[in-house]
């Protein structure tokens, strides 16, 4: 059972990868990363669950549970930033703000 | 690799390079037909890959309506639908984690990020919304070649399961371990509490740097007249 | 040898001499940094050099005592005069040196074709290995030799060398300076008494200029000698360029500098080559490049001839740069681009005559080199004549009395040349005091005519200036060489000796006497006489001079009547002049306490006197028939034509250098330019050429676009998972 759990959670993060590389908006740009997180998770927990060496341990749900408290700390400073660009430019538009390539 | 594996991949590239936005409407048609075909190429797949396993129902279920829920994030052309939608991901993925006993991080799961950090992101959204679908909303950048390298990731992750040369895969599941509060609390608070205590500094260390970072400047002339106001 | 026990100062006092005009200098820096006003920037720089005056003075004293020699007190007994050719073989006064049994290497045989007039004898001369001054050493500065050979201990010290040379050379320099130095206080001011602009640089430059000289004078090596050289060098070039915002000032500075590096170029190759020659031979404990040791062992002969013409060569181009000595003169006439004092400190006290000071001072090692003594006569005659010529025809009154100092100069340069150094050392000392005078009446002139110094804009000066024409009259007449004046004296010595050597140089230096009375009255007469003219910048009411500059004039014409008779003597007798006066007095018997020597004397022919005296009279009568009413349409012009055009033209000097050397030179440094510009930096560019070409192809990547950085991360991912797999 565990392959198809990797699987998922493979496909999670992948889908969430491709959200963040194509998507525009900076929101769901941030939204995308915590779909990374959510196929992270999977993962994480079915490592717990099935281990390859047989012996179940919760090594992997505390492991997801410091995720989330990452993940929530990241999204706080992430929307913090947004709420600051948009004020700054009035758009959300990820390609407003390249500043930092060689002119 | 097993075909259906390659046809699922194929299939689910497709449709969402086709679904994606800022194409027309009856592409998107397309790929969400595509798309499903993909998701039945999966149920396909994994009832053959997990045959008689116990939960595989409720897996199938869910992982049909997490894939779909993902989709629908990256594809759907309005932020509030997206994160919605979103709301949908992490349920299915609580029932994923039910189906592997993981009752409390499941719950817990749906607490801080449906209830707190989904909160917080419509409300940003509800905050920053403009009047009209933006072109970055509506258009999205370079599709091909995002959904591309991302499929090219998941078929190499997919195929170092099947090709690679890792260790041989556990033949059977072991057995129940329920993961209870106190079967997760205790290591969380013995083994790791190192890692607890800097992970509660670092959401303390979040707080305080949101504050700082969205406090909007107010000039002393301008705080003066909010309190003649008030 | 230390000075006398009766000596007034000890040596210690004196050797602070330099340092008081370069302490006044250094204070009026610091009155700029404490922000004081400009008025009394002159103090500090006017008492220095007032101290240094003293010092000299007294030391001139103490080293007259210092060195009782059978010479000594010749103004009571004077030197024996030979009464006619074969008395010149009189032996000369034996000397405590040549009684010491040391290895003197007879001289050759001096070629005097001129010997119907001159003293014809092979004599070596006196001073050789003999140097009579002492060494005072303040400290040893750059230690050197190595441990395995013969040349340990050995030290450039900086040391001071006393002897008659430096005393008379203190003596002029110093009281000059100080005169000049109270001159621009008057002249550094605009006629309402307020400073110039730069009033404080000026004098912080004028008290530096006066220390680079004084220490170039005592200077006790060859390589002090060469610091203040180039001290001296650098003032220049700082005073030349002291209306820096004016162009052609800057360009003046700039080409007296470059064209002093040749001369010096040279002259750092002689003090080389000198150390090169003596380093075997000098033992432990001697400096190599002291004048003492290497007078000292030149007489020895640790040179050869060809080694000791060598040195002389060399030393010579940093006398004809510094001296102004053709081909090197070009930079004098252009140096009137500084203010009026500048030039007088320049041409009478300081900077020109350093060459004939060194090539005084280094009379045993020219004296040693027929060839070289040959070159510095043709350098000499070449040199006055041109120079004379050229002043004939110019209008600029301070740039016809800068072709004077060239062409009296040369004088000096013939005299050097000529074995008679002591005659050249003698009219650089009377040349002081009636240069400086002349300079400073000109500046007189200038500052009373609001700046115009062109002798056609202005004429009829005399009542307006009445004290400036006075003093200009003296000094006029003692450069012409009129009977009795300093001029006279000196001037009259080195045609002398000029006819001691060859008659034809002799004749030739007649020649340019004529022509120096000449031109300069034809300046004297356009300024002051025939009808009153004034230039429009001279205002409604030009007036004479402030006391504060007046009073130096006439302390300079009392010098330059008076100066002359320190080197002639009592001497009644039919060959004496007028029957009283015979050359060759005090002032050369005080010189023969020095690293010059004593010089064979001059062959008696009084008739030379009256010849001199006939021929500056003629030339101011000459110059009284054509200019004495102001002429404004130049006599001359109308009666030379194209030969006045040359000489207007400076002979075209100035372009030829400029076609010849300054263009080819340019042109040299473009084409050098061009290759490090293209050339190399070509090279450069090409190797730079990869990475720029790398991060052409690649810089397209970067676009500042977030998403597409991690788009190029999943690749990289994926490449990186597939190889693992592969792996």
């Amino acid at each position: 059972m565990l392959v198809p759990y990797l699987l998922l959670g493979a496909a999670l993060f992948s889908l969430g990868l491709i959200g963040f590389v194509t998507r525009r908006n900076l929101i769901i740009i941030f939204l995308c990363t915590e779909m990374m997180f959510q196929g992270i998770i999977v993962n994480l927990v079915a490592l717990g669950r099935y281990p390859l060496d047989g012996r179940p341990t919760f090594d992997g749900q505390v492991f997801a549970l410091f995720l989330i408290g990452v993940a929530a700390a990241e999204a706080a400073v992430a929307l913090a930033l947004v709420v600051l660009l948009y004020r700054h430019r009035g758009t959300l538009d990820a390609n407003a703000w390249t500043a930092l390539k060689d002119e | 690799m097993p075909s259906a594996l390659i046809l699922l991949l194929v299939l689910g590239a497709v449709g969402l390079v086709l679904a994606m936005p800022g194409g027309r409407t009856d592409r998107g048609r397309l790929g969400l037909v595509a798309l499903a075909a993909a998701g039945g190429v999966l149920v396909f797949t994994a009832v053959n890959l997990a045959a008689g396993e116990r939960g595989l129902t409720l897996f199938i279920v869910c992982a049909l309506v997490a894939l779909f829920a993902a989709v629908r994030v990256i594809t759907h052309r309005k932020p509030v639908y997206s994160a919605l939608y979103f709301v949908l991901l992490v349920a299915a993925v609580a029932g994923l984690l039910i189906g592997m006993q993981a009752e409390f991080l499941a719950a817990a799961l749906v607490i801080v990020y449906a209830g707190a950090i989904l909160v917080t992101y419509v409300f940003v959204i509800m905050l920053a919304q403009q009047a009209r679908p933006t072109l970055c909303d509506l258009k999205a950048r370079e599709p091909f070649w995002g959904c591309l390298s991302g499929f090219a990731l998941l078929t190499v992750l997919a195929g170092q399961f099947f090709l690679g040369t890792a260790a041989p895969l556990p033949a059977a599941s072991p057995a129940e371990a329920a993961g209870t509060v106190e079967a997760v609390g205790t290591p969380l608070l013995t083994q790791y509490v190192v890692g607890l205590q800097l992970a509660g500094l670092l959401l303390l260390a979040a707080m305080v740097g949101a504050i700082a970072i969205a406090r909007r400047r107010v000039t002393v002339e301008e705080e003066l007249e909010l309190e003649g106001e008030a | 040898m230390p000075l006398a026990e009766t000596s007034i100062l000890s040596p210690t006092v004196y050797a602070t001499l330099p340092f008081w005009p370069l302490l006044g200098a250094v204070l009026v820096g610091l009155l700029v940094v404490a922000r004081q006003k400009p008025e009394r920037a002159h103090l500090p720089v006017v008492l220095g050099a007032l101290i240094s005056a003293a010092l000299g003075v007294t030391l001139f004293f103490d080293l007259n005592r210092a060195h009782p020699s059978p010479t000594h007190g010749a103004l009571e007994t004077p030197l024996p005069l030979g009464e006619g050719l074969g008395d010149a073989n009189t032996p000369l006064p034996s000397r405590e040196g040549l009684g010491e049994g040391r290895n003197l290497q007879p001289l050759p045989n001096l070629p005097l074709e001129g010997g119907g007039v001159g003293t014809g004898h092979g004599e070596p001369t006196g001073h050789a290995g003999h140097a009579p001054g002492f060494t005072h050493t303040i400290y040893n500065w750059i230690s050197f030799g190595d441990r395995s050979s013969l040349q340990r201990n050995q030290w450039i010290a900086v040391n001071f060398y006393f002897d008659g040379l430096t005393g008379v050379m203190l003596l002029y320099v110093t009281l000059v300076s100080l005169v000049i130095i109270i001159y621009s206080i008057g002249y550094m001011r605009d006629h309402h008494g307020h400073p110039e602009r730069g009033y404080e640089r000026f004098f912080a430059c004028m008290g530096l200029f006066v220390f680079s000289m004084i220490s170039l004078v005592m200077a006790g090596n060859f390589v002090l000698l060469y610091l203040g050289w180039e001290l001296v060098g650098l003032c220049s070039y700082l005073l030349i360029g002291f209306y820096y915002q004016r162009p052609s000032a800057a360009a003046a500075a700039k080409k007296a500098f470059i064209v002093n590096r040749i001369g010096d170029f040279g002259f750092a190759l002689g003090i080389f080559s000198l150390y090169w020659f003596l380093k075997d031979r000098v033992a432990a404990g001697e400096n190599p490049l002291d004048y003492a040791t290497v007078f000292k062992y030149i007489a020895a002969g640790a040179m050869t001839q060809g080694q000791l013409t060598l040195v002389s060569l060399l030393l010579l181009c940093g006398a004809v740069g510094k001296s102004a000595q053709f081909p090197l003169y070009v930079w004098l006439p252009d140096a009137m681009e500084g203010p009026t004092p500048v030039s007088a400190l320049i041409h009478a006290a300081t900077m020109v005559t350093a060459g004939i000071y060194m090539v005084a001072r280094c009379t045993p090692i020219f004296g040693a080199s027929p060839l070289a003594l040959d070159v510095i006569v043709t350098i000499g005659v070449i040199g006055a004549l041109l120079t004379a010529t050229m002043a004939m025809a110019q209008y600029d009154m301070k740039r016809i009395l800068a072709y004077s100092t060239i062409s009296q100069l040369a004088f000096m340069f013939v005299a050097l040349g000529c074995r008679a150094p002591d005659s050249g050392v003698f009219h650089v000392f009377t040349h002081a005091w009636f240069k400086a005078l002349l300079f400073l009446g000109a500046g007189s002139v200038m500052h009373a005519m609001g700046g115009v110094i062109d002798v056609r804009q202005f004429s009829g000066l005399r009542h307006i200036l009445p004290q400036t024409y006075k003093v200009m009259l003296i000094g006029c007449l003692a450069l012409a060489g009129f009977p009795l004046l300093a001029g006279f004296w000196s001037k009259d010595e080195i045609v002398h000796a000029a006819f001691a050597r060859h008659p034809v140089v002799g004749v030739l230096m007649l020649l340019t006497a004529l022509l120096t009375a000449y031109y300069t009255f034809r300046m004297f007469f356009l300024c002051f006489h025939g009808k009153p003219r004034l230039p429009a910048e001279a205002g409604d009411h030009p007036h004479e001079s402030p006391p504060v500059m007046t009073g130096p004039l006439w302390i300079l014409a009392i010098g330059a009547v008076l100066t002359g008779y320190l080197g002639v003597t009592w001497h009644p007798g039919a060959a004496s002049f007028l029957g009283v006066l015979a050359p060759h007095g005090f002032f050369h018997h005080y010189l023969h306490n020095s690293s010059i020597g004593t010089p064979p004397p001059l062959g008696e022919a009084p008739w030379l006197m009256y010849l001199s005296a006939a021929i500056a009279l003629a030339g101011i009568g000459l110059a009284w028939l054509r200019y004495g009413t102001a002429p404004t349409d130049e006599p001359d012009r109308k009666l030379l034509g194209g030969l006045w055009n040359l000489w207007n033209a400076k002979y075209y000097v100035d372009e030829i250098y400029d076609r010849a050397f300054v263009r080819p030179l340019r042109g040299l440094g473009r084409l050098l330019w061009g290759t490090d510009n293209h050339g190399v930096d070509g090279l450069i560019w090409c190797v730079t050429a990869v990475p720029r070409g790398m991060a052409l192809a690649l810089h397209f990547v970067q676009r500042g676009a977030l998403q597409a950085y991690a788009l190029g991360m999943v690749l990289g991912l994926v490449v990186l998972l597939l190889l693992w797999g592969l792996a």
